[in-house]
């Protein structure tokens, strides 16, 4: 049923917080708006249980559905910078740098939040390039002998930054 | 998580199988866990939202007409669960290292990874991949100085596509026995593997692969 829903915006309203969605009923063409009060929302919540919160709520959950988790958490991570009192400009700019891979970044120490947002990115990426079983090209043991005859070496080692392996 | 919560590896299963237990390492967010559930395949389980310190996988396969029970061990590379190590560590047959081919900070932690391992299991074969050539299939050009280095079997893997995982845990599971059936030249073994791996690019150690190999071979020309 909730394929008959397109997302076009989404959004939030910081007083009292809520997430807003509008989107479209294929089925009508209607265009509608939806807002998800979020009640229990302070600026300590783990962003994680409210995620699985409103995955989990009757009401909310076809429509929580047609967001992506990435962007689900981002908007979630606004609402809670804002009741930790940091301004809008100042939380988009760090939800812009959570939303990147840097690859000089060492995961193994950010905050667990930060990870996650990261994998999440990550998780897209990885189900564009996935071959999954059911698709015609897939094969459970894919064996290739890369050619090495043209092999280089990589630049990761040949930089300053080169520990005595 | 106590070491004595550990089946003993030393001894066999509860049908006489022999036991191997294999253990995987490498940076947080690499790809450890996928690559686990790609080469498993008991359908990918939806997205963890959080990262479990352990996970215990069993596998039981036959190897030379013998059953073998397979527990490959993974584990969260965050440091807030380093902790654990020891018995992470305990008994563990091979392990397969990976770093993310997409994040040069992950490949420069692998002498960490490596100088953890032989605090506590100096002798164990260990495997190298580089994971998600998917996203950059240049890699599969370059070679990378540390699996060399540490005489390790490099392998170049996507756990999104499937490229070479079957065989990267296959061959933990060989070097996992190799080691536990005669620890002290397996050193030697796997050097020899390692030269037949550059020399020839038709792996003849394993018997049933050779079909497979071929077809790539002849499709390849
Ligand atoms: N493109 C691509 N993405 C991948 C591949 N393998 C894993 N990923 C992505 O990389 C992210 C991390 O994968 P995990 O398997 O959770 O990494 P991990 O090493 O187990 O991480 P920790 O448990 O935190 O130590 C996920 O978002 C995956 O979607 C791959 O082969 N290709
Ligand atoms: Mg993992």
């Amino acid at each position: 049923m909730a394929d008959t829903l397109q997302i076009l915006k989404c959004g939030v309203r910081f007083d009292p917080p809520a997430l807003v969605l509008n989107y479209k009923d294929r089925k009508t063409g209607k265009l509608r708006s939806r807002s998800m009060p979020l009640r229990n929302f302070n600026k300590n919540s783990g962003i994680d249980r409210i995620m699985q919160e409103l995955e989990s709520n009757p009401r909310h959950s076809k429509f929580i559905r047609l967001m992506s988790p990435a962007q689900l958490q981002r908007l979630l991570t606004i609402v809670k910078d804002k009741l930790n009192g940091l301004s809008l400009e100042a939380s988009i700019a760090r939800n812009n740098l959570m939303d990147q891979i840097n690859p000089e970044e060492n995961l193994n120490k950010v905050d667990p939040e930060i990870l996650q947002r990261k994998k999440l990115l990550m998780d897209s990426s990885f189900e564009k390039k996935r071959i999954k079983p059911g698709d015609p090209q897939f094969e459970y043991n894919v064996e290739v002998d890369f050619d090495e005859v043209a092999i280089e070496t990589s630049n990761w080692d040949s930089d300053n930054s080169e520990i005595d392996f | 998580m106590s070491t004595n919560s550990q089946p003993d590896y030393d001894k066999p299963g509860d049908e006489g199988e022999e036991r191997v237990k294999i253990i995987c390492l490498g940076d947080s967010a690499v790809g450890k866990s996928k690559l686990v559930e790609r080469f498993l395949m008991d359908g990918y389980k939806p997205q963890q939202l959080s990262t479990f310190a352990l996970t215990l996988f069993n596998y039981k396969t036959q190897i030379d007409g013998k059953t073998v029970s397979v527990d490959f061990w993974d584990t969260a590379g965050q440091e807030r669960f380093n902790s654990m190590h020891p018995s992470y560590y305990h008994q563990a047959h091979a392990c397969v290292m990976v770093f993310d081919c997409t994040r040069k900070i992950t490949y420069k932690n692998l002498p960490e990874w490596l100088k953890d391992l032989r605090t506590y299991r100096p002798e164990i074969p260990c495997l190298c991949a580089a994971n998600k050539i998917d996203e950059d299939m240049d890699t599969t050009k370059k070679s990378f100085a540390f699996a060399k280095k540490n005489n390790m079997p490099f392998y170049y893997v996507s756990a999104a596509n499937g490229t070479n995982v079957v065989r990267l845990f296959k061959d933990s599971i060989r070097a996992a026995l190799a080691y536990k059936h005669n620890s002290t030249d397996f050193m030697d073994e796997i050097m020899k593997e390692l030269e037949n791996f550059e020399l020839d690019p038709i792996p003849s150690k394993v018997k049933d692969k050779e079909k497979e190999t071929e077809k790539i071979t002849q499709e390849k020309s």
